[in-house]
């Protein structure tokens, strides 16, 4: 009937002998090699930071110890605490704005279906890759060089380091817009402007402001370590604080600043449900808290209502008059509400910039000092120290990079995986484990690690552990969305024979998400040398400790070395992922 | 006759308002391979995942190697699920993983805990899945990823991941729907042939009547979720078959069709012994008639 094979058992000794040999293609070894080697230097990191829990017990005797010494914590006085806090806000505010607006032409011409020509896209893409790998630091140095004491150094390092992130994700949301009501303007004879103006923008515009509030809870985050290298608010008094030994006020500050993170990330999830007029879709603390807070009361539109109830008048019979009238659009709830949105937007804004105190001259006579600043900064060299010095330290941030990583990957999986639907046993548990994510995202890791470093005594020990912290937040909800992305029919073939749950897991939706899997962890190499880098600046060793030295040692030759060898891990970690997303497909 | 393999009885299902099974009555003896035929829609899977326990009734009974399915749960659900393999329409394997390692997980049921790579398998059951893939003809492809196969040589592996679990009753729910004629000409009869070599017992839906004529011991038809047509097909005259299948090949192939046509056949020669389970709007089962009347 058919050519297949003979009714007859062969012997099983021989069918073995038959089977084809396995050969695995000699890259997709290389690449497992590759991975095995990074997570075997990744459990190496660990034991060498010597995060045991005998070291964690310790450092629990060293916080004790610290409070007795330290005694009360302390709070700047009232007028000064509100007077930082508004400075803080104001410059991130005045940054993030400042990232926005750069940000719309370079999206223009990295955004494949806006750019005039692929010389303008490369352009583009060019600059939003440039911004992002320049330190935020290393450009408030250098600032802090050009301006006379102000806040503009702090304003600029922000809005440029920004727009990186910012321009890269408005570019996606124009190449994601519906083309034909841009088509309807041009095809009614609009401008190159007003097709933008009029058919892109109003599509764009919820995401573009999602975005920047998001990245403004991220730059809020991170003023703390600005405040390191000499950026005005209250990073700076935290830092001069524990300079000075003043630990107690340091640990004032810094919590002051972790409360901030969370209540301001509550309020930009306000803003975006109240500027796009829907519940906030997201995951984060805050979009929760506005759901809970907000669908107590649902709100009733009666605009809609009058308008459909009117009879119906007679076509064209409306005379001058009554088109007079109708011209003023009558001032119902919605128009109230949109009014007083963008007057109480202007008046944020306008006040953030005010409280900025910025020195506007300075922009005009800046340019003069920019080839004396830049002759600092190049050629690059190592100074006083010696290459061994730097490299060793370098090892040691990529230590507490891939330290953190292996530790986040650990708990996410574990986490990811009960917060997936088709894995958690029951919804209970999903949630929970759901619920501890967004709770573990809320915390501000950066003040997480300062506040750890500082009470422990403890450097990369735990400037790591705060990093792997945080890491799980962000790779928990990565993996558990991915998990729950996979094709269910194995699952359920699975289940058919007879599996366990921790079988069909195992066989059936771990294996599925292994791609995804090894492309988040790249990702967090990724976010997490750069943070390991920001430790060193608050105090957890590695090279940013050098880097912080260098710049305050007036030695910017130094600090472009620095970043340079920073700049070279990150792409060779970029190649990595690069090529492993191409092998494990 | 022993006690049948599968009873079920009064079996109903409702999704929300959906009447997805009504009163479904169903009997099938040890080693008969039945062909569950019905239009989409009709409840055939609906009906194939209550044997294999992934589905809870609404009410009645399902009754499988002399188990109640519905009141099993944890590892006597997963044994029983372990003694009846299914085979899906859409393969279902895990796209990422070898053609062996999908063979070797219809073994799960009987080993403890999980199993990731192929050396987490005992010897000797990479052996008898490289002898089930021998079975189906698929030996040299055992260490290819199954998303690189065609669909009949994926649905071939799907039937060798069903036979690792050593199954007493093969379920499969429109195995070769998908698949081009010849891929499905190949993987029914590879169903017939190891079916009949190990004494397996089998329940499959189709849609198309031309293929289940030609391929089952007995045809269930289903229709709104109630079992219209329960008949042999052995039983069958050459000039019945010629003419159902006439039937069916018109427009709109509805099994509507065929029933009216038996049903007025029936009504004509009257009696209607062997009559079984047959809901009240298909009133008669005009193969059996016929035959009575002979
Ligand atoms: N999980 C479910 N939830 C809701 N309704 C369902 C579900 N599963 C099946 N149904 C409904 O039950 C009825 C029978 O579906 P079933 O899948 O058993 O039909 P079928 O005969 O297998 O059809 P097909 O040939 O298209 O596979 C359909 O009306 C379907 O919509
Ligand atoms: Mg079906």
């Amino acid at each position: 009937m058919t050519a297949l094979a003979p009714a007859a058992a062969p012997k099983l000794e021989s069918i073995a002998a038959r089977a084809p040999r396995r050969r695995a293609s000699p890259e997709r070894i290389a690449a497992g090699l590759t991975i095995v080697a990074l997570v075997a230097a990744s459990v190496w990191a660990l034991v060498d930071i010597d995060v045991s829990i005998a070291g964690i017990v310790d450092s629990w005797g060293n916080a004790e110890r610290f409070f007795e010494r330290v005694g009360t914590i302390t709070f700047p006085e009232p007028a000064e605490l509100v007077s930082l806090t508004a400075l803080t806000l104001g410059l991130v505010l005045t940054g993030t704005l400042l990232a926005a607006v750069i940000s719309v032409p370079v999206a223009y011409l990295a955004a494949g279906n806006t750019t005039p020509g692929p010389a303008w896209r490369a352009i583009g893409r060019f600059i939003t890759v440039l911004t992002r790998a320049v330190p935020d630091i290393v450009l408030a140095m250098a600032f802090a060089l050009m301006f006379t004491l102000g806040s503009l150094p702090g304003i600029l390092a922000i809005g440029i380091h920004s727009v990186g992130m910012i321009a890269k994700l408005f570019a996606d949301a124009i190449e994601q817009i519906d083309e034909g009501p841009r088509l309807a303007v041009r095809a009614a004879g609009g401008s190159k402007l007003q097709e933008f103006t009029s058919g892109i923008l109003p599509q764009v515009l919820p995401s573009w402001i999602a975005t920047v509030l998001h990245r403004f809870d991220i730059n809020l985050r991170h003023s703390v370590v600005l405040g390191y290298v000499g950026v005005a608010g209250l990073g700076l008094e935290m830092s001069h604080a524990f300079k000075s030994l003043n630990y107690s006020l340091g640990i004032g500050i810094a919590i002051v600043m972790f409360v901030l993170c969370v209540v301001m990330e509550i309020v930009s999830s306000l803003i975006r449900r109240a500027m796009l007029g829907a519940q906030p879709t997201g995951r984060g603390l805050g979009d929760r808290f506005v759901r809970r807070v907000t669908s107590a009361r649902p709100r009733t539109r009666s605009t809609v209502a009058d308008a459909s109830a009117d009879a119906p008048a007679k076509v064209g019979a409306a005379s001058p008059a009554d088109l007079q009238a109708v011209l003023r659009r009558p001032w119902d709830g919605t128009r109230i509400r949109n009014v007083a949105w963008l007057w109480g937007a202007a008046a944020v804004i306008v006040a953030g910039v005010a409280v900025c105190d910025i020195h506007w001259a300075d922009l005009v006579t800046v340019w003069a000092k920019v080839p004396a600043v830049a002759v600092q900064f190049w050629p690059p060299s190592f100074g006083s120290y010696d290459w061994a010095t730097m490299s060793a330290a370098l090892t040691e941030t990529i230590a507490v990079a891939l330290a953190a990583t292996l530790l986040s990957f650990v708990f996410s999986l574990v986490i990811g995986s009960f917060a997936a639907r088709n894995v958690a046993p029951n919804g209970g548990i999903r949630s929970g484990a759901r619920l501890l994510l967004v709770g573990i995202r809320g915390v501000p890791e950066v003040i997480l690690a300062i506040l750890l470093i500082v009470i422990t005594g403890l450097g990369s020990q735990a400037g790591m552990i705060a990093l792997a912290f945080g890491g799980v937040g962000l790779l928990g909800k990565l993996i558990a969305d991915s998990f729950e992305e996979v094709a269910r029919g194995p699952e359920r073939a699975l289940v058919a024979t007879g599996a366990t749950r921790l079988q069909v897991y195992a066989s059936a939706t771990f294996p599925q998400g292994v791609p995804a899997l090894i492309g988040h962890g790249f990702y967090l190499i990724d976010t997490n040398l750069r943070a390991a880098t920001v430790l060193g600046i608050v105090g957890g060793g590695g090279i940013g400790y050098y880097l912080l030295n260098a710049g305050q040692g007036s030695n910017y030759d130094v600090v472009t070395s620095i970043v340079l060898m920073i700049l070279v891990v990150q792409l060779v970690f970029e190649g990595l992922a690069v090529w492993m997303r191409r092998v494990f497909r | 006759m022993s006690t049948p393999i599968i009873q079920v009885a009064g079996l109903d299902k409702s999704f929300g308002r959906t009447m997805a099974l009504d009163g479904v009555e169903l009997t099938v003896d040890r080693g008969e391979i039945v062909v569950l035929l019905g239009l989409s829609g009709s409840g055939k899977s609906t009906l194939l995942r209550h044997l294999d326990g992934l589905e809870r009734p609404t009410s009645g009974s399902v009754r499988v190697l002399g188990e109640e399915v519905p009141s099993l749960s944890g590892r006597r659900l997963r044994r029983l699920r372990s003694r009846v393999g299914f085979v899906f329409q859409q393969f279902e394997l895990v796209p990422s993983l070898t053609v062996l390692e999908n063979v070797l997980t219809g073994a799960l049921a009987g080993l403890r805990g999980p199993r990731l790579g192929l050396w987490s398998y005992r010897r000797a059951q990479r052996l008898a899945a490289l002898g089930h893939l021998d079975r189906v003809g698929l030996l040299d492809r055992a260490y290819q990823r199954a998303d690189t196969l065609s669909g009949g040589q994926q649905q071939r592996v799907a039937i060798a991941r069903a036979l690792m679990q050593e199954p007493e009753i093969l379920l499969a729910d429109e195995p070769v729907a998908s698949l081009d004629p010849e891929s499905s000409e190949q993987v029914m009869a590879l169903i017939r042939e190891i079916a009949a070599d190990a004494g397996l017992t089998v329940v499959c839906s189709l849609h198309q009547v031309d293929l289940a004529l030609g391929w089952g011991d007995r045809i269930v038809g289903l229709r709104h979720g109630r079992v219209v047509l329960d008949t042999a097909t052995e039983g069958l005259g050459k000039a019945e078959v010629m003419e159902i299948y006439g039937r069916v090949a018109t427009a709109t192939s509805e099994l509507e069709a065929i029933e009216r046509e038996l049903a007025a056949t029936s009504a004509a020669t009257e009696a209607s012994p062997g009559l079984r389970d047959a809901d009240a709007d298909a009133d008669a089962d005009p193969a059996l008639a016929d035959e009575g009347a002979r």
